[in-house]
């Protein structure tokens, strides 16, 4: 896909880093029957880094971290992690992974926590440190329960305390919150930052845009199989000049925004109206010159997730609900407290 | 609004594992064994602890060992030369085995590749084959003492009296002419979803044992059939035990019968893995 904001992001995209290459893609292409998961992907990740892989179900976000760990032998190009095979990295014990489950928990049933934890860390040579997997992963209540009777947060602790317990050197983790609530999510993230913050190697994929801003040093957006942007979560952003504008109107009406100037997005909570435009001004403009009797408004750099949205020309496929405004949650809650 | 701020990446302060000039030695023979011994008692203490497992292993060869017990009169005669006591126990072994080893593996091996545990204990550093290896290895191991059970049985109740050594002699051949039923149970695990893990299971369990003459003698059959009970592991499994115990030579086709399933059923195991890595899903 070739947008203007691709060509755009060229000269911001960050220079090549000195430090040596942990993963690698050149010209990686792998089809399935004859849908392209990845087409002529390539990608550098220095040692070290915590990058993010954006992209809507189907960008190949799976695919790419299967070929990093080898389950997946791309038919074109060439994968290497640490500077060799995927899987003699996966047979030295250097890599870790959480992978997304497609049914169940991802864990073995009838068992308790600490015997998987206990089998996985004596699969490997040099594990991790017991206490230091349970500490990290934050999973020493749940150690004597059994695997079948956790809730998803604890789960995917679990399944993260296993992606480390053999002290990997890069870490790959295929959307690993989407079971988790906000405050899990939030517990998970800061603990795989200090993760990364060791000096790990840490590729993440997700839907939640927030996270990936905030979490990631780089991010990089797939879209059908290829590289559509990549930079930091700021460049990103500044890539894209859609703003936010925000505020309370007590009868919304879609109508009343239909082909308003510069605008890409509307969305209604209650009286809470949210727009995204590409003319944060012409849209104000076009909304006095309509008389739509809007108050509080707030006009902000738009997140992550409009670049995202410009990027792919496709929305975030799962809802988010980190993503709802919190200017507009607290102009709810006045609101409502209005006599 | 969220925190815009992005942290440079901090570099590494030390080494982290091993550094990419030095590839990692070889592992000794004791690194490489240890870590499937682990796999293997994990999935033996796993089994054991299995209520359900338990339950139904035990269960289905006592209780219809008990039930053929009670409706059959002593003295009837199998082939020609075989008490129906000894017959019956060797059947019921024969059941146990084959009940054992598909309850061990097969709604199991289904259910842990759908939720995931299959693929993450494929990126351990054990190899490939070690997964479906161990998963063999266990059943085997869980169908030994059922076959001792059984026996126990007979020796108890089913008024069967045998020679010390031809106790150990039978158990062997039995416990070793199971492999076929292992094998299978992993690639029904392969094969089906988890929804049809169990029926299928359990299905399998009373055809193979019916079709191979556990619950009525093959020379009891009408023709046809007898002709498919020459198709099913369990009749020759028990035509060698029942061979070993008369004296007589083990026929070399049964052995190569077996040998035969296993063969197929290894090969197709590793055809659909084959197929699922294809298509990203192994």
């Amino acid at each position: 896909m070739s947008s203007p904001v691709t060509a755009l992001l060229g000269p911001l995209a960050i220079s090549p880093s000195p430090r040596p290459v942990a993963l690698s893609f050149q010209s990686v292409t792998h089809r399935y029957g004859s849908r392209v998961a990845l087409d002529k992907l390539d990608l550098d990740v220095p040692l070290g880094e915590v990058l993010a892989l954006l992209g809507p179900n189907g960008a190949g976000k799976s695919t790419t971290i299967s070929a990093l760990l080898g389950l997946v032998r791309p038919q074109e190009g060439r994968v290497e992690v640490l500077g060799g095979d995927p899987r003699q990295s996966v047979a030295a014990g250097r890599v870790g992974a959480m992978l997304q489950a497609a049914s169940g928990i991802g864990l073995p049933p009838g068992v308790r926590v600490d015997e998987a934890l206990g089998l996985v860390r004596r699969l490997y040579r040099r594990p991790a440190p017991r206490d230091q997997i349970v500490e990290r992963a934050n999973i020493g209540a749940l150690l004597r329960r059994r695997t079948d009777r956790l809730s998803g947060g604890e789960a995917q602790r679990v399944r993260f305390a296993i992606a480390i317990a053999g002290d990997p050197e890069v870490v790959f983790l295929d959307e690993p919150t989407s079971a988790m609530d906000v405050e899990s999510r939030q517990g998970f993230w800061r603990m795989m930052r200090a993760f990364g913050d060791e000096g790990r190697t840490v590729l993440f994929a997700t839907h939640h845009l927030a996270e990936a801003d905030e979490i990631a040093d780089r991010v990089v957006v797939l879209n059908h199989g290829k590289v559509v942007a990549d930079g930091p979560g700021a460049t990103l952003k500044a890539a894209v000049a859609t703003r936010r504008l925000r505020f309370i109107y007590d009868r919304p009406d879609r109508a009343d925004f239909s082909d308003l100037e510069g605008l890409t997005e509307v969305e209604i909570r209650g009286t809470c109206v949210s727009i995204d435009s590409l003319d944060a001004d012409a849209t104000i403009r076009d909304l006095v010159s309509r008389g739509v009797p809007f108050r509080d408004l707030e006009v902000t750099g738009a997140g992550l997730e409009q670049a995202f949205v410009t990027l792919t020309g496709c929305r975030a496929v799962e809802a988010d609900p980190s993503a709802i405004p919190t200017g507009c949650e607290s102009a709810v809650a006045q609101v409502r407290h209005e006599p | 609004m969220t925190n815009l701020s992005i942290a440079p990446p901090n570099l590494p302060d030390r080494q982290i594992g091993r550094s990419l000039e030095n590839p990692v030695p070889r592992d000794s023979w004791a690194g490489r064994v240890r870590p499937l011994l682990a796999f293997g008692r994990f999935e033996v203490g796993r089994l054991l602890r299995s209520w359900k497992f338990l339950a139904i292993t035990i269960g289905f060869p006592v209780i219809f060992y008990m039930l053929f017990l009670g409706d059959h009169t002593a003295g009837k005669v199998v082939d020609g030369t075989v008490p129906w006591r000894i017959y019956l126990m060797v059947s019921m072994c024969s059941f146990g085995a084959l009940v054992a080893a598909l309850n061990a593996a097969g709604t199991r091996l289904s259910m842990e590749r759908a939720s995931g545990w299959a693929r993450q204990l494929r990126i351990t550093p054990i190899p490939a084959w070690s997964y479906v290896g161990t998963k063999i290895v266990a059943s085997m191991l869980v169908v030994f003492p059922v076959i001792v059970l059984v026996e126990a049985v007979g020796a108890g109740f089913g008024d069967v009296r045998l020679a010390a050594t031809t106790w150990i002699e039978l158990t062997v051949l039995i416990w070793a002419t199971s492999l076929p039923f292992a094998v299978l149970g992993v690639f029904i695990g392969f094969l089906v979803t988890t929804e049809a893990a169990f029926p299928v299971v359990t299905g399998l369990m009373f055809v193979l044992g019916y079709f191979g003459g556990l619950f009525t003698p093959v020379d009891q059959m009408p023709g046809s059939l007898q002709f498919v009970a020459h198709l099913v592991p369990s009749y020759h499994q028990v035509s060698l035990a029942i061979a070993s115990l008369d004296g007589h030579t083990l026929a070399l086709t049964h052995w190569l019968v077996l040998a035969g399933c296993v063969a197929v059923l290894g090969l197709a195991i590793v055809w659909k893995h084959r197929v699922e890595e294809a298509r990203g899903l192994a």
